[in-house]
């Protein structure tokens, strides 16, 4: 059973140049206290992707232009009205941005500021919310929390920041947390917690997580599924062990060529050539066939290929490449 | 001889301190982001800084740029004390986050202008133009960038951007703080090969803080490791990363997340995050270090450790 079902999602931004379709035909489900990840390489529509559930455009002139977003027990957000969809924010589900301080109110010390998120949705005295803040800070391992309550976010670094952030988002014990890119400021001890507790929060409550990162360790170390997008489209999907070990589709196997892990000092890393297509007029057919270096003739005419299982490949573990063979090519 | 030396740094910032807290005479707390750091960068190396979030690592490179007073110790610069931003701008910065270190409402070309201006007050408006498409070029940008505004470039093309407006001035040292931390996985890799290759081709040392140890292992020459504001390690890259001797260098390592691991397999690092308010007289990381004795108790100096490098830990050899 899903807790989150998107069905062929479509986003757009009105621009002065044209209509950008940034998602153009996204589906993912995500069950209960599963870690779903989403991956590419930026501007590919990741964060569009996410945003469009809450429609969390930030003031951004974007819509959501097509297909369902399925939240078990409350119906399709998508069709849903503004004033329904406030309640569901924060309640049923939390955001976590990219940059903490943009969810940060800088003249506002921390403390009350979680309090405040606590009140605005809950009965509880200012004294209760205080305690509850505190006990927040706590869990996401913030170190002397009782002095930290009195700080405006400039005086914390940014990994503390983003603790915060992430303490507001649990307050209201969410059923979905959508997390864009919440451990990109952290370093690697911390990134480490913050993940851990992440993963604590979803087996033990049953919480879900999208998480949105552009780094495959994050993705391999705490998610259950992923999804890698490219240009507005989903083209891999599957269980994490599945896609990382197995990447079957070009671009996947592309993006885990390019990191340093791989390659030898004194050598140049191996980007993907070129940049992603614009999505105001996408090329035809696969949208990674102008860099992709196994395109064929055939790659780049007719619709955008969907995503379908390989013989051979495990269940669920799906790809959008028209080649009924991918060979191994060092990119 | 060392181009751009640390010796002694420390910062310290108040914590508020509320009439409450002077009514009832606490004393006044104070949060060490750096306490004594002690390092040289050599001319043309590639020199990382790698420690966790909260640890100094941004506080020591404002420092170093000369963007924030330090409360002890001083930094020199080709042998002499460096008093504020140096004037000729041979000391750059590049910051973490290329949205907000963009002015949103200049156009690439007109930011770029600015700083060429401010350095180079002999340089006409031609010569100023020409030196901003070259520094375009030199970041692999495409001329139209100039005359582009921010928002409407990627992140990739916004770091770049930043590393462009950094070098405007003709830069001898570059520090740069976390700048591939917000990157995908292949504009990550398009720009170190440009820092790489600006250190090659045009001697350029820097300074590159980051908390990714495989970035830091496949580009760094030394690295320096950071804990609750002090060097815990330093040494060659090689030689830290084939054999850490401190017991927080190896912790770290051990945290690098590997693609092909189970998940269960990651190694947990004990205990609490820092506290960088803690007053802990001896080792400061002995409350998360499994080796942790009593002799640990004793405050802990960087000593030089043969072959290379140094550790600030007793009992690593
Ligand atoms: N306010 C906006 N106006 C016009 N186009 C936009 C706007 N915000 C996003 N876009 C476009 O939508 C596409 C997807 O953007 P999105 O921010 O979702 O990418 P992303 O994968 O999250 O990238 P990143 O890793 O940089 O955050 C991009 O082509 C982007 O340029
Ligand atoms: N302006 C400030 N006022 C108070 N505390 C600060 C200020 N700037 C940094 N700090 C604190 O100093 C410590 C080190 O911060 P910073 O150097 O930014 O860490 P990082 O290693 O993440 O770059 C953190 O605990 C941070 O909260
Ligand atoms: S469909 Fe063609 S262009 Fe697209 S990934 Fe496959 S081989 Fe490359
Ligand atoms: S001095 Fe003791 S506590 Fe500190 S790192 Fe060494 S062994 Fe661990
Ligand atoms: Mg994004
Ligand atoms: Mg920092």
């Amino acid at each position: 059973m899903s807790l989150l079902s998107i069905r062929n999602l479509r986003t757009e931004f009105s621009g002065p140049a044209g209509i950008v379709r940034a998602v153009d035909g996204v589906s993912l489900d995500v069950a209960p206290g599963e870690i779903f990840g989403i991956v590419g390489e930026s501007g590919c529509g990741k964060s569009a992707t996410c945003r469009s559930i809450l429609r969390l455009f930030g003031g951004a002139p974007a819509r959501v232009a097509g297909g369902q977003i399925l939240l078990d027990g409350v119906g399709d957000l998508a069709a849903m009205p503004e004033r329904a969809l406030a309640q569901v924010r924060g309640r049923e589900v939390a955001f976590i941005f990219q940059d903490p301080l943009t969810a940060l109110n800088p003249t506002m010390r921390i403390g009350r500021q979680i309090a405040e998120v606590i009140l605005r949705h809950r009965k509880v005295s200012r004294a209760e919310a205080r305690q509850a803040a505190l006990g927040l800070l706590r869990d996401v391992h913030v170190t002397s929390p009782e002095r930290r309550l009195d700080a405006y976010p400039h005086e914390l670094s940014g990994g503390l920041r983003q603790r915060v952030v992430i303490a507001m988002a649990l307050a209201l014990r969410p059923r979905l947390i959508i997390a864009d890119e919440p451990t990109t400021a952290l370093d690697v001890t911390v990134q480490d917690q913050i993940l851990r507790l992440l993963r604590e929060r979803c087996d033990s409550t049953g919480t879900a997580i999208i998480l949105i990162t552009h780094d495959l360790g994050v993705v391999s170390q705490v998610c259950d599924r992923m999804a890698v997008m490219y240009a507005g489209r989903i083209v891999e999907t599957g269980a994490v062990r599945e896609v990382l070990d197995h990447p079957s589709h070009p671009y996947t196997r592309a993006l885990l060529a390019a990191l340093p892990g791989q390659a030898s000092r004194g050598r140049d890393l191996v980007p993907i050539e070129g940049s992603p297509p614009g999505l105001i007029a996408p090329p035809p057919g696969c949208r990674f066939a102008p860099r992709c270096r196994l395109a064929r003739e055939d790659c780049g005419s007719g619709p955008a290929p969907g995503l379908l299982p390989r013989p051979g490949t495990a269940p669920g573990h799906l790809d959008a490449c028209i080649l009924s063979e991918v060979p191994d090519v060092a990119s | 001889m060392s181009l751009l030396e640390f010796r002694g740094v420390a910062r310290r910032f108040p914590v508020r301190h509320g009439l409450l807290d002077r009514l009832a005479r606490r004393d006044r707390v104070w949060l060490h982001a750096v306490r004594g750091v002690d390092l040289s960068v050599a001319r043309g190396e590639i020199l990382g800084i790698v420690g966790e979030s909260g640890c100094g690592k941004s506080t020591l490179a404002r420092i170093g740029v000369g963007l924030q007073p330090a409360n002890a110790g001083s930094v020199r610069f080709h042998g002499a004390a460096l008093d504020g931003p140096d004037p000729a701008g041979r000391i750059q910065m590049v910051f973490q986050d290329p949205y907000s270190s963009l002015d949103p409402r200049m156009t690439i070309g007109a930011q770029l202008d600015e700083v060429i201006a401010r350095y180079r007050a002999g340089l006409g408006r031609a010569g100023r133009r020409a030196l901003v498409a070259q520094m375009l070029d030199e970041v692999g940008l495409p001329q139209e960038v100039a005359a582009k505004f921010p928002h409407a470039l990627s992140g990739g093309q916004r770091q770049r951007v930043s590393i462009a407006r950094a070098l405007c001035s003709g830069p001898e040292v570059l520090l740069a703080d976390e700048p591939v931390s917000a990157l995908d996985a292949s504009v990550q890799a398009q720009i170190i090969n440009l820092l790489r290759r600006l250190n090659r081709d045009k001697g350029l040392t820097i300074v590159f803080i980051s908390h990714d140890m495989n970035v830091v292992r496949y580009l760094c020459d030394r690295v320096a490791v950071m804990y609750l504001g002090e060097i815990v390690e330093l040494d060659d890259s090689a030689r830290l990363f084939a054999a850490p001797r401190h017991p927080y260098t190896r912790a770290l390592i051990e945290a690098v997340p590997d693609l092909h691991a189970p998940r269960e397999a990651v190694a947990a690092i004990h205990g609490e995050i820092p506290d960088p308010f803690a007053v802990v007289e001896g080792c400061r990381f002995a409350p998360r270090c499994p080796l942790a004795e009593a002799g640990c108790a004793r405050p802990q100096a960087l000593r030089p450790l043969p072959p290379s490098g140094a550790v600030r830990c007793d009992k690593a050899c």
